[in-house]
C-alpha cells in the first residue's frame, strides 16, 4: 500500500515534549499571574458562523481569515484574533457575567498568510480584559499585572509605554489639525520609531499639517514622567496622573513605566490610554500591547461597554525567554525510571513503581528486563535525573541503589527511605 | 485599635534570652521580673513591652508589625530569607552552622556530599548553600537532636548550628565546612511609625 507523506501545512508546528514543556511552563506562570489578580478564564470556539468574524478587520482582515463551506452548506470562519470573539461572547453572555467582567483567554488563532519568519498560519494569542468598568485602576492594574507577569517569566527590565488617546487628539486640535485628518496623522506619529523624524515629518506635511516639527518636539518623551507631564501643562494630563498615581500606589517602579505621548498604537478603536511593552533585550517589536475602547461590542449588540484590555504576544515571549536562555530549568516530566534487573526482579520492580507514584513521586518503570546498560541509555534520552537498580544484594539487604544519571554517583540507602530521599533531594522537588 | 506601646520581641527559650534582657536593660529600660513562663513583661520607667517568642516565631511576629523590634539571630533571617533591617549587630549569640560527618566517614570534603543524606533543621539555608555550591543531595528536615542522626542511620551527614563545638565532639562527628556564622542582631519592623522611631532616636541614636 502506498503510504501517506506525514507533512504539516506551511506556517504550523509540531511541538516536541522538549518545546511544549516551556510552552506549558510559560502559559502556567501566565495563568497563574492572571488568577492571582481575579481573572477568569474562557473559551470560544473555534469554528463559528462566518459572519462573526469577517468584516472586523477591514479587506486585509477578511483575505487572511480561514473561512469555508461546512457540509451543511454553511460559511465557517476561524478566528483571526481573541478580540472579535471575545466581543460576540461577551455580548452572547454579559448577562450571566458579574460585571465588571475580567477574562483571560489563550487560545489559536489562525491566518491565511504566506508563512515566513516570524509569520505563521496558526499561533497562540493571549489576552486580558475588564470590561464594565471606566476606572483607571483598571488601568493602574493591568500594568501592574503586566510588569509582574514579566518579572516572574524572568524579565525584570521591562518597560510599559503609556499613553493617552484624548492627550494625543487635544494636542493635535490645538495645532489646528482638523478631526478628519487626525487618525492619519496619529498614524504617522506611531511609526516614527520605524520611518525616522524626517520621513515623518515630510509625511505629516503631506497629508497638510502645519508645524510638524513643533508638534513632534512637544510630544517627545523626557528622561522622567514628571517632566514629560510638565512640559505638556498647557493640556488635560489628568487622566495620565490619576493612572500614574494608582500605579505608584500599587508598587509599579518608575524605571518599568514611561509616559510617551507619541504611542499611539494604530489601531483606530483606543479611546482612552494605550500601552505597548518592550524589552531592552528585544528590539523586534513590542512584547504586550493594548489600551481602553469604549465600544467592543458595538457590532455585536445595542450595548456600549467600555473596558481595556492587553493582549501578551505569547509567540514572541517564547522566542524572546529562549535568546535570553531562561529555559534552563525545565524538567522531565518524571524524575525517577524503575530499572527491571532480570527477568526475577519484574515483581519487585512493580512494587518499588507502586510505592513511588502513589506516594506522588514523579516516577515511570522500564517495560522490560533487558540490559542495565539501555535501561540507563533511556532515562538519559529521557533526561530523567536518578534510575533505581535493586539486584539480588540490595534485595538481600532491603536496600535500593539510586544513580544520579548526571555524574553516575550512586547512593544505597534502606528501602524504607526511598520516598524521603527523593523526595527531599532538592532538585526533585 | 492603634498600639500605643512600643514592643519588643525576644527569645522565649535559649541562649539569647539572656544576653537580649541584658543589652535591652544596658540600654535603659527597667524591665519587670516575670515568671519564666510569661509571654510579656512590661517596662516601668518606659512605655515598652517586652514579647518573650519561640527564636523562630519572631520574624512572623515583627513582619506582621505586632512587634516593632527584635532580637534574634542572624540564622533565622538566612533560614526564611527575609530582610529586615538591621538597626545594630550586638556581641553576643555567636554561633555557626556547619556541616559534620562521623570521624570515619569517608566523606572528606563537601563535594562528597554529592546524593548524601544531610540530616538538618535548616532545610533553606542548607539549600540554597548547596545550589551554590553545585551540589545535589537529599535533605532530610529534623526538628531536633540532629546530631544523631548519622549514627541511627536516617543520614550520612548533618547541617546544624554550633557555639562550641562540642556537641559535634561527643556524638563523634567532623566539621567539615562553615556555611556562615552568625550573631544576634537588633532588627525593626519594615512598619513606619512614630512611636517607633522615636524609641530608635531616644535609646539607640544618642548611645
Amino acid at each position: 500500500m502506498k503510504k501517506i507523506q506525514p507533512t504539516i501545512l506551511k506556517g504550523t508546528r509540531d511541538f516536541l515534549p522538549k518545546e511544549m514543556m516551556k510552552r506549558n511552563k510559560v502559559m502556567e506562570i501566565l495563568k497563574s499571574t492572571f488568577e492571582g489578580f481575579g481573572y477568569s478564564p474562557i473559551e470560544t470556539p473555534i469554528i463559528s458562523p462566518a459572519e462573526t468574524i469577517l468584516g472586523k478587520y477591514g479587506e486585509e482582515g477578511d483575505r487572511l481569515t480561514y473561512s469555508f463551506k461546512d457540509r451543511g452548506d454553511r460559511s465557517i470562519a476561524l478566528p483571526y484574533d481573541l478580540t472579535v470573539p471575545f466581543a460576540r461572547f461577551f455580548a452572547t453572555n454579559y448577562q450571566d457575567l458579574p460585571l465588571p467582567f475580567k477574562r483571560y483567554q489563550i487560545q489559536r488563532v489562525w491566518r491565511a498568510e504566506k508563512p515566513q519568519q516570524g509569520r505563521l498560519r496558526e499561533f497562540y494569542q493571549c489576552d486580558i480584559d475588564i470590561i464594565g468598568s471606566k476606572s483607571l485602576i483598571c488601568e493602574a492594574e493591568i500594568v501592574k499585572m503586566i510588569v509582574t507577569s514579566f518579572e516572574k517569566l524572568g524579565l525584570k527590565n521591562i518597560v510599559v509605554k503609556t499613553n493617552s488617546r484624548r492627550l494625543m487628539n487635544a494636542v493635535l486640535t490645538s495645532f489646528g489639525v482638523p478631526k478628519e485628518k487626525t487618525m492619519d496623522a496619529i498614524r504617522i506619529i506611531d511609526k516614527i520609531l520605524k520611518i525616522g523624524e524626517g520621513v515623518a515629518i515630510s509625511e505629516l506635511e503631506k497629508i497638510g499639517i502645519n508645524d510638524p516639527k513643533k508638534i513632534i518636539e512637544l510630544l517627545k518623551p523626557e528622561d522622567t514622567n514628571k517632566n514629560t507631564l510638565k512640559k505638556l501643562s498647557a493640556y488635560d494630563t489628568s487622566e495620565l496622573e490619576e493612572f500614574l498615581t494608582y500605579s505608584t500606589l500599587l508598587g509599579v517602579q518608575e524605571k518599568n513605566i514611561q509616559i510617551d505621548p507619541m504611542l499611539a498604537r494604530g489601531l483606530d478603536y483606543y479611546t482612552g490610554l494605550t500601552f505597548e511593552v518592550i524589552s531592552p533585550d528585544w528590539e523586534s517589536g513590542t512584547i504586550c500591547g493594548g489600551g481602553r475602547y469604549d465600544n467592543l461590542c458595538g457590532l455585536f449588540s445595542d450595548k456600549d461597554f467600555s473596558g481595556v484590555g492587553v493582549a501578551f504576544g505569547f509567540e514572541r515571549i517564547m522566542l524572546l525567554l529562549e535568546k535570553l536562555n531562561l529555559f534552563q530549568d525545565i524538567k522531565a516530566p518524571s524524575q525517577v525510571l524503575v530499572t527491571i534487573f532480570d527477568k526475577d526482579s519484574v515483581k519487585d520492580a512493580l512494587s518499588t513503581y507502586k510505592i513511588l507514584i502513589e506516594a506522588g513521586v514523579p516516577t515511570e518503570i522500564y517495560f522490560e528486563s533487558e540490559k542495565l546498560a539501555k535501561q540507563f541509555k533511556f532515562a538519559d534520552k529521557k533526561q530523567i535525573p536518578f534510575v533505581l537498580i535493586r539486584g539480588e544484594n540490595e534485595r538481600k539487604n532491603d536496600e535500593i541503589t539510586v544513580k544520579r544519571m548526571e555524574n553516575g554517583t550512586q547512593k544505597t540507602i534502606p528501602l524504607t527511605q526511598l520516598v524521603s530521599y527523593l523526595q527531599n533531594y532538592y532538585e526533585a522537588k | 485599635m492603634k498600639r500605643n506601646n512600643v514592643r519588643i520581641a525576644v527569645q522565649k527559650d535559649g541562649r539569647l534570652r539572656a544576653s537580649s534582657l541584658k543589652f535591652l536593660e544596658s540600654l535603659g529600660l527597667a524591665i519587670k521580673k516575670v515568671d519564666e513562663r510569661a509571654l510579656v513583661a512590661q517596662c516601668s520607667n518606659e512605655n515598652v513591652e517586652i514579647l518573650y517568642v519561640r527564636h523562630s516565631d519572631i520574624p512572623k511576629y515583627v513582619l506582621n508589625g505586632v512587634a516593632d523590634f527584635a532580637i534574634l539571630g542572624a540564622n533565622v533571617l538566612y533560614e526564611n530569607s527575609l530582610e529586615l533591617k538591621k538597626i545594630k549587630t550586638l556581641d553576643f549569640g555567636q554561633c555557626s552552622l556547619k556541616i559534620a560527618v562521623p570521624k570515619e566517614s569517608p566523606i572528606k570534603n563537601i563535594i562528597d556530599l554529592n546524593g548524601e543524606r544531610i540530616a538538618t533543621s535548616y532545610p533553606n539555608s542548607l539549600c540554597k548553600f548547596l545550589q551554590s555550591q553545585k551540589i545535589h543531595a537529599s535533605i532530610i528536615e529534623i526538628n531536633g537532636s540532629v546530631e544523631v542522626t548519622p549514627s541511627l542511620g536516617l543520614a550520612d551527614a548533618i547541617c546544624d548550628l554550633t557555639q562550641t563545638g562540642n556537641t559535634l565532639k561527643a556524638n563523634g562527628l567532623r566539621s567539615i565546612h562553615t556555611i556562615f556564622d552568625s550573631v544576634a542582631l537588633f532588627v525593626e519592623s519594615p512598619f513606619e511609625d512614630s512611636l517607633k522611631k522615636k524609641f530608635i532616636e531616644k535609646f539607640l541614636e544618642s548611645k
